[in-house]
């Protein structure tokens, strides 16, 4: 039953990661920005959401807020970071070093106001009760599950139907060609980093009911993304997504044979053999060297 | 009062050492370490078990620190000659990780969370040199020399083979440059010079654990050597002084609360390091106009 257990929390986790994954890989494929400071996004959202719920918000309201406030984050990183760093073709050690700085801005701030532990929103979702014996599941996994499926179905109908979709996936082919098409590049851009923004939100929102957020939760959630980035192949969103939900999994079953303490090691460990061995990822197309 | 400003001045000495390290990988040969607080770490325990178990020799410590740092950067080479760019930095986050793991599960060798205590005051050829004053004149000696080989190797056919590289690999490879050893070499240098920092710090402090070796701290580094101007030699200690300095210069304000102190250090180099990558990414020291 353990087992059982664990895959249960495993899939939660890694549901999170799948969301936030998605997020950074759909502005990375777009864009080629590698968006570090998007686990500031996740505690912004995550923060808002949980101030919200303090002032007393009905919880649908929270969440607009949370969605305002993180795709506000994106699009201001977009245009006040990203935009003038590559306007004077600054190179992709640049933009990393900013990001970063903004990410360390971001949570030092978050910490200076709210504290360093973590907050928890109280929620019923959370009450677990024994499902099969030994087995305890919370409503909370089935509300991830929904939310997680609907939106990556709102995702990639976007990307396949709509104009603005085939856009994105143009500027991630050559962005050159495509203003030369009439399309507005810096436009898509913004939109990359609405829609991968907005993403990361459910992630943050169901951390602060089930586990908490904390300030150092950024870059923890950062990581991971880039992680499931690579491991599913740069350019891939549902390698990504994929390769999110799998390193969740993996990091929770891994304690049935390894102490807790390695759990998190696991991840980067695999990040570094798909480096090492298979740097084009699950289902990315062959990288060159 | 004395001794602080004495201690002070030693750590930006050691950290300066490590700064100038990373600016020969990030500065000079264009690889994009991440992980560099590792080496750091290694540099720090190799040192002190060195100390520990055989001899308080500052000298013979950070020559086993070198050693140990410098053979095992080994494993940061190999990704750095398969992959690059957000590849690189992938990996460099990998190793930063797993090491950071390795370090507080590896009880008998690094003492774990609890750490390595009681690291003896450090001798130099049976003198004792660990009086603050002392200590200190030790670690100028080894942040000139650092700087010495540093600059004489970068002034040297391998120095601007290795910039030749970060410019352009692929000229620089047609040009019958041999990418890979010239990468290897550079990062076997660059580990081995902050495996030293690392054995000073040890002995500085006297206590070591996981918390100087983090993710935080390979940030802190590469902050100091951007923020001071990459590839510069004056940079990476620019930077170092000027981050160690400001949290010491925040205790006199008397508004910011004293638990806040690190919040604030941490919010003031985040957003410098943002600004600066807009304004002027050459860093305080680098050339205006550069890209």
């Amino acid at each position: 039953m353990l087992f059982l257990q664990l895959l249960a929390s495993g899939i939660q986790t890694g549901i999170l990661y799948a969301l936030t994954a998605a997020g950074f890989a759909l502005i990375f494929g777009a864009t080629k920005i590698f968006h570090v400071a998007h686990g500031a996004t996740f505690v912004i959202a995550g923060y808002a959401f949980y101030e919200c719920i303090q002032l007393g918000m009905w919880w649908p309201w929270a969440t607009l807020v949370s969605f305002v406030m993180a795709i506000l984050a994106g699009i201001l990183m977009a245009v006040f970071i990203y935009r003038p760093i590559q306007r004077s073709e600054g190179s992709f050690f640049t933009v990393f070093v900013a990001a970063f700085g903004v990410s360390i801005a971001v949570q030092s701030l978050i910490q200076y106001f709210f504290g360093r532990g973590s907050v928890t929103v109280s929620s019923s979702l959370t009450m677990a009760s024994e499902v099969i014996e030994g087995l305890y599941l919370a409503p909370i996994l089935a509300v991830a599950i929904g939310v997680s499926i609907v939106l990556f179905g709102l995702v990639v109908l976007f990307l396949e139907k709509k104009n603005a979709g085939l856009g994105l996936r143009a500027l991630s082919e050559n962005p050159g060609l495509l203003e030369a098409f009439g399309l507005n590049a810096k436009n898509l851009t913004v939109l990359a980093f609405v829609i991968g923004s907005a993403l990361v939100v459910p992630a943050a929102i169901l951390t602060s009911i089930s586990i908490g957020i904390q300030p150092s939760s950024g870059s923890k959630v950062m990581l991971i993304s880039l992680a499931a980035t690579i491991v599913g192949g740069i350019g891939s969103l549902k390698g990504a997504a994929l390769a999110g939900l799998f390193l969740g999994i993996i990091e929770n079953l891994v304690i049935t044979v390894v102490d807790t303490q390695w759990s998190e090691a696991v991840s980067f460990f695999i990040l570094f053999a798909f480096i090492m061995f298979r740097p084009s990822g699950l289902f990315g197309a062959s990288v060159k060297r | 009062m004395i001794n602080y400003i004495l201690n002070l001045l030693t750590l930006a000495t050691i950290y300066s050492i490590a700064a100038a390290s990373l600016n020969v990988l990030v500065g000079y040969a264009g690889i994009f370490s991440i992980a560099h607080a590792i080496f750091f770490g290694l540099g720090a325990y190799a040192g002190a078990q060195f100390a520990l178990l055989i001899v308080p020799d500052v000298l013979l410590a950070s020559l086993i620190g070198a050693v140990v740092s410098g053979a095992l950067s080994l494993l940061l080479a190999l990704p750095a000659l398969r992959v690059r760019g957000e590849y690189f930095v992938a990996a460099g986050l990998g190793l930063q990780m797993v090491g950071i793991t390795i370090f507080s599960e590896a009880h008998s060798l690094t003492g774990g969370h609890g750490g390595l205590v009681g690291i003896p005051a450090a001798t130099l050829f049976g003198f004792d040199v660990s009086s603050p004053g002392a200590f200190l004149i030790v670690c100028l000696v080894a942040l000139l020399l650092s700087l010495a080989v540093i600059q004489i190797l970068m002034r040297s056919s391998f120095g601007r083979a290795l910039m030749s590289i970060r410019d352009n690999e692929s000229a620089a490879e047609s040009f019958g440059k041999n990418v890979p050893l010239l990468k290897t070499l550079a990062m076997v240098v660059g580990c081995a010079i902050v495996g030293v920092a690392g054995t000073l710090f040890a002995f500085n402090l006297a206590f070591i654990n996981v918390e100087s070796f983090t993710l935080e701290q390979s940030i802190l580094m590469l902050a100091m050597v951007v923020i001071g101007g990459v590839g510069t030699l004056s940079g990476p200690l620019i930077g170092a002084v000027f981050l160690l300095i400001l949290p010491a210069i925040l205790t006199f304000i008397p508004f910011i609360p004293p638990t806040e102190i690190g919040t604030v250090q941490q919010f003031i180099y985040g957003s410098l390091m943002a600004v600066l990558m807009i304004f002027k990414p050459s860093g305080i020291a680098g050339k205006t106009g550069g890209k």
